[in-house]
């Protein structure tokens, strides 16, 4: 196994698993040993065989720009990304203090508005929030929790500071991938979790099953859960039926469901009519029920807000949760989190600039070409400037855009995310990654160990979205400490 | 359990049950054409009407030869019954159940499609190619039924996917004892019955049949006594009667099935097992049965798929 070394000795950026002398890091050298004793065509045959693997399971997305063709294979990179658990404790604390804080923030949203009363968030980002559902004024789901079910992206700068990058709390994808990516490994490189000691992912399906049974209005044991997707031309399908199927959840699209005249909500099964419980949604809000939001959709079910009100039925992430999934909302994320827990945070967020204020506005201007801009309300990394790579006619483009609608727009100092050994051509190079973990909140928190890594297979590059060039590796979180007998 | 999800198993357990006969009937056919004496033909045409398909074949096909008629049973994805189409529809009907299934299923289907993608085209051309590509087919098929049998939870689902295939393959069982119709013997050939004999014998070899016939029936194979066989012998699990009796077991652990067990029973009388069966004009009987197990796929469509 080599690594190329032209590559490896111009990178800047923090490598995951090799120091600047490029000496595996500590929990990364049992990988490294075990990577020492396969030669290049031993490599090259596992390499093979994962991407049999990767075809026989059929693990699949969907790239919108390619009509028709519904599967392309899952990029996956075998090479796993590393990292201790001492420093993996530290980072789910921080997550789930994040979570937590964000859901005491949302329900004071949609309630008093005690966080603007004082002074803390100003009422002018709110009014510009695109998320904000005003149909959900007044309502408090159970455990005062909206964002049940939150994918936080990470990254680690030059410095090796891990940064949370954004909280998604709409409708998060990509931890079957992350299970999935687990299995991979299993199959091809059964030996190497033989003689390290690599935590197991493998519970997450069972953690979300209780999350959303919590939400049950009918105390039963088995309360009856519903995924409810799209359909088949979504791009996280493979997703929405992997995890109905891991929980034994009824797997419904929109129309499969009515809402009775008892607004209690019913799936069409060859029984009859039988009651859900919890809708687990994989549709945005203003799909979700044409009677209250676009009434043109045919995915959603026309009444279910009113039965959600009622609390005859647990949707998860509840409607409106997207409030705080917002890129501006994001920069005031540390005086929530001190605000409404009264601690520091545990994760560090990226320094940000809101151009709604004038000062930070003309910094961002002036600074365009140092900054990535974003926009509050895209996901999947669209509608963004990589400032220090756009010409000098996109900046200026961007510049305008910014003028016009300063609420929509924040910006960040570039960083330099971390790499990590990625096999390219039968050789190890150095590609940026990120790290999208997946928090749960109902009654109980839980976070997955490790998550799903994202790496960007181009070299250089540093989009790792799968619809944009990106794959994915295993996460290992490993014991490192040696106990004394 | 979800209507829509039950329609989708259902078909899905069609559609692989019709993948595995279609490959038995092309087998089957093509036995029959190896063993044919000098002067008889073998009425190609007839083939795709037997399977029902014949205004569809006509529809982009100029001539019914072997080359065509190949081509379009086995990888023609403009016919919806072609076994890539309909590996390719159990596929996609898996990939909206995989919350019902073995875990194991998707995979075995997936590499189904995957096996078929690189093969059927060599399927096409020749007829050794041939005889190994259907024989994968209708193993995979056996691997998937065993999976399931063996793995699945017998409740409800199983019990759609299990009508399904039922339903599906008297369709086809049905179609099969047509195939001699397909045969054109010389009008004065002296060898006709042991001509007869050898084309139901390569039929009951299609069916795996033939050992349970000798064991159940006789050593001699002769036209009534293989037709009485397939259609009304209560043990051999690919006769009609067999698979009604499935049909009923099935109804009877489904919630709400009153209303389509008389049909059931009623296509059972029109076989006519009970009374000294009539093989003269067995075309018009097997036509019977057809349209019959028709009507009932639409009855329980109605019943059950499309009711609220």
């Amino acid at each position: 196994m080599k690594l190329t070394l032209p590559e490896y000795t111009t990178n800047t950026a923090f490598d995951e698993l090799l120091d600047e002398a490029q000496r595996p890091r500590l929990a990364a050298r049992p990988l490294f040993d075990y990577l020492d004793s396969l030669d290049a065509q031993e490599l090259a045959a596992r390499q093979q065989a994962v991407d049999a693997t990767i075809m026989a399971m059929g693990i699949t997305f969907t790239i919108y720009s390619e009509a028709g063709n519904i599967d392309r294979a899952w990029p996956f990179d075998p090479i796993p990304r590393v990292m201790a658990r001492s420093e993996w404790t530290q980072i789910e604390a921080g997550l789930k203090q994040r979570l937590r804080a964000l859901n005491l923030f949302i329900n004071d949203l949609y309630n008093e508005q005690r966080i603007i009363q004082e002074g803390v968030f100003p009422a002018e980002v709110l009014t510009g929030s695109g998320n904000f559902r005003p149909q959900c004024v007044g309502i408090t789901p159970r455990f005062g929790v909206w964002a049940h079910i939150c994918g936080t992206d990470l990254v680690r700068d030059r410095d090796g500071t891990v940064y949370v990058l954004e909280d998604n709390l709409r409708v998060p994808s990509g931890v079957s991938y992350m299970l999935e990516n687990r299995q991979i490994m299993k199959r091809i490189f059964p030996e190497v979790f033989r003689s390290i000691n690599i935590l197991p992912v493998d519970d997450y399906p069972a953690q979300l099953y209780q999350t959303l049974a919590a939400l049950s209005p009918r105390p039963v044991k088995h309360p009856v859960i519903a995924v409810l997707t799209p359909g088949i031309y979504n791009s996280a399908y493979f997703e929405h039926s992997y995890l109905a199927q891991q929980m034994g959840a009824h797997l419904v699209e929109g129309s499969d469901l009515v809402v009775g005249e008892d607004e209690c909500v019913y799936m069409n099964s060859i029984a009859g009519l039988a009651r859900v419980d919890v809708i687990y949604r994989r549709i945005d809000d203003e799909f979700l029920d044409p009677e209250v939001f676009n009434p043109a959709s045919t995915l959603g079910v026309r009444g279910l807000m009113r039965a959600w009100r009622k609390g005859n039925i647990g949707i998860a992430n509840a409607p409106g949760a997207g409030v705080a999934d917002d890129k501006v909302v994001y920069a005031f994320v540390p005086q929530i989190i001190r605000y409404y827990l009264n601690e520091e945070p545990i994760l560090a967020n990226v320094p940000s600039y809101l151009c709604m204020y004038d000062d930070q506005r003309e910094y961002v201007l002036a600074n365009l070409d140092k900054l990535v801009v974003k926009p509050a309300n895209e996901s999947g990394g669209y509608g963004m400037l990589i400032g220090p790579r756009a010409t000098v006619e996109e900046r200026a483009q961007f510049a305008e855009l910014i003028r016009a609608n300063p609420r929509n727009y924040m910006a960040q100092p570039t960083l330099d995310i971390s790499t990590a050994p990625t096999l390219v051509d039968g050789e190890l190079a150095p590609r940026h990654l990120d790290l999208r973990p997946f928090v749960l909140q109902s009654d109980k928190l839980f976070a997955t160990t490790g998550g799903l890594t994202r790496v960007a297979l181009r070299k250089g590059s540093l989009v790792v979205n799968s619809s944009q060039g990106g794959g994915s590796k295993d996460t290992w979180i490993v014991e490192t400490e040696v106990k004394s007998c | 359990m979800l209507a829509r999800a039950a329609e989708n198993l259902y078909w899905m357990a069609r559609y692989l049950e019709r993948a595995e006969n279609t490959a038995r009937f092309i087998n089957s056919s093509t036995h029959v054409l190896l063993d044919l004496p000098p002067g008889a033909a073998f009425g190609w045409a007839n083939l795709v009407e037997i399977a029902g398909l014949d205004s569809s074949f006509h529809q982009f096909y100029p001539v019914a030869n072997e080359d065509a008629i190949m081509r379009f049973l086995i990888e023609d994805t403009r016919n919806p019954s072609s076994i890539v189409s309909c590996v390719r529809y159990a596929r996609e009907n898996t990939r909206t159940l995989r919350e019902l299934l073995p875990a194991e299923m998707w995979e075995r289907i997936n590499s189904l499609h995957h096996y078929l993608r690189d093969h059927a085209h060599a399927a096409c051309d020749n007829r050794r190619e041939r005889y190994q590509v259907l024989n994968y087919v209708i193993e995979q098929r056996h691997a998937i039924v065993g999976l399931v049998s063996g793995t699945m939870a017998h409740d409800i689902p199983y019990q759609i996917m299990r009508l399904g295939r039922n339903v599906e393959r008297a369709d086809m069982t049905s179609r099969m004892l047509d195939l001699n119709s397909a045969v054109h013997l010389p009008q004065d050939n002296i060898l006709h019955e042991s001509i007869t004999e050898r084309i139901w014998m390569s039929l009951l070899n299609s069916l795996s049949a033939y050992q349970s016939y000798r064991r159940l029936v006789s050593m001699q194979v002769r036209s009534e006594a293989v037709i009485q066989f397939l259609l009304c012998d209560e043990r051999f699990p690919r006769s009609i009667t067999y698979c009604l009796a499935e049909v009923t077991s099935c109804l009877a652990l489904l919630p709400r099935s009153q209303p389509l067990q008389p049909r059931v029973q009623q296509l059972h009388s029109q076989l006519g097992c009970a009374e000294n069966l009539d093989t003269a004009n067995l075309r018009d009987k097997l036509e019977q049965i057809q349209q019959g197990l028709a009507e009932f796929h639409d009855a329980l469509t109605q019943h059950y798929f499309r009711a609220n």
